[in-house]
């Protein structure tokens, strides 16, 4: 084993809570990617709900942890744990998979969801914001997510941006406002026992 | 689905750092080299990158057949043109180029899986990553593939209860609301012991890794990256001859 003569650098009781929160988080929106709903758009790709765990990164862990939580995410793919779509993973999806302008602008959406939401860096008490800014902040995002994914396909399958919105986007667009719709709901609800 | 496979083939043998700079390199020779020869070219080298990590390439296409919907779509739309003549077959050419491009990336990753441990993955990340960020990312890694098999049978759990209680009927949204809100229930609930689990027994910042180094195996591959790198920096400045 490599040894350390250094002193023991502990990490401090708020830094634990919010590492752990975001690691979680990061696992949950993994596991988003394995349940999936029928999409009548097109049946052979199904909606899952990354999206919508990456609406909630930025809204509950604010901008600064959600990103850090989203960026873990595609880390913890890029290494091989099975986080992607379909349960795939690799550096290579990261690199070279027609999605990977979507992957890429998770961190991003959710850092401006966050952005929008707590009005700033510092944490707002989120249960207080408004369903107009809630909603604002999340379709920000979406235009965030699309616009990278579009160019992104565009780029890396060498088709034009009209070619790569109409094969990567309009069957998933639709379904973006059923999330912000749920997401509205599940922050409207008692359930959440985990707010501070 | 491609996983971590303990074995003794020339990549398992490979420092973690050496693979993730191969496939950097690979990445980018693959994309520089975007022609028919090119990529027969990187093909084999992304053949012979498999087979050294004793990785079967039919298998490895399988577990990323999501992709397969957008790489066959991509050149088949691009062919279609709105009017006469309807259909441009030459128009598919660079599409269907870059298709193929990008399933040999995808594809070479899957060696990296099949052939590197969780814990491995960690150290060489904290190892490249300098600061708290590397620190946070490897403690980070490590969280996540103890806890998506945790949240997943969660998840998979309480869609299977609400299937079994007519919930499939539901709308779509109200669907969406009830799992999202109580998969965050369960993983912040699992955060919060986690955290406390964690403070109780002192985590830190400097842990004590796996020993990584650099074996002799690992030389020729960091050369032969290098390489790459090279060949493509010269395609993209224009001194390469035409390939």
């Amino acid at each position: 084993m490599a040894t350390s003569t250094e002193s023991v650098d502990l990490v401090d009781g708020t830094t634990v809570r919010n590492l752990a929160r975001a690691a979680l988080f990061a696992a949950l929106v993994a596991g988003f990617s394995y349940v999936s709903f029928p999409n009548p758009l097109a049946p052979s790709i199904p909606v899952t709900l990354q999206v919508l765990g990456v609406y909630l990164a930025g809204i509950m862990l604010g901008p600064l942890w959600g990103t850090a939580s989203i960026g873990l995410y595609l880390a913890a793919g890029a290494v091989g744990i099975p986080v992607f779509a379909g349960g795939s993973a690799g550096l290579g999806v990261l690199l070279g998979s027609p999605t990977l302008g979507y992957l890429w602008s998770y961190p991003v959406g959710a850092g401006v969801v966050g952005l929008v939401v707590h009005r700033g860096t510092d944490l707002q008490d989120y249960t207080t914001v408004g369903v107009p800014l809630l909603v604002g902040a999340m379709v920000a995002g979406t235009v965030v997510i699309y616009a990278m994914g579009t160019v992104g396909f565009a780029v890396i399958q060498n088709v034009g941006l009209v070619e790569a919105f109409s094969l990567s986007a309009v069957a998933f667009v639709p379904f973006e406002a059923v999330k912000i719709a749920a997401v509205v709901g599940i922050l409207r609800r008692d359930a959440i026992a985990a707010v501070e | 689905m491609l996983r971590y496979q303990p074995g003794d083939s020339l990549a398992h043998r490979l420092d973690p750092r050496t693979k993730l700079c191969f496939q950097l390199a690979f990445a980018a020779v693959a994309f520089a080299y975007t022609s028919p020869r090119g990529l027969l070219a990187v093909g084999t080298l992304g053949l012979l990158a498999l087979a050294a990590a004793d990785t079967n390439p039919l298998r490895v296409v399988w577990s990323y057949r999501f992709v397969m919907p957008f790489l066959l779509a991509a050149p088949a739309v691009a062919m279609l043109t709105l009017g006469p003549p309807w259909l441009v077959p030459a128009a598919a050419v660079d599409p269907a180029l870059a298709s193929v491009r990008n399933l040999l990336v995808i594809a070479v990753g899957g060696g990296y899986i099949r052939t590197t441990s969780v814990t491995d993955s960690r150290a060489a990340i904290q190892r490249t990553v300098p600061g708290r960020p590397g620190q946070f990312l490897g403690l980070g890694i490590e969280l996540v593939a103890r806890f998506l098999p945790v949240l997943r049978r969660d998840l998979l759990a309480m869609r299977d209860a609400e299937a079994a209680r007519l919930g499939t009927d539901r709308p779509l949204g109200e669907r969406m609301s009830t799992l999202a809100a109580v998969g965050l229930n369960r993983a912040f609930r699992r955060a919060d012991r986690l955290s406390a689990a964690m403070q109780a027994r002192c985590l830190s910042w400097n842990p004590t890794l796996p020993p990584l180094g650099f074996g002799w195996v690992d030389y020729p591959i960091v050369g032969l990256s290098l390489l790459l790198f090279g060949a493509a920096a010269a395609q993209v400045v224009g001194l390469a001859p035409s390939f």
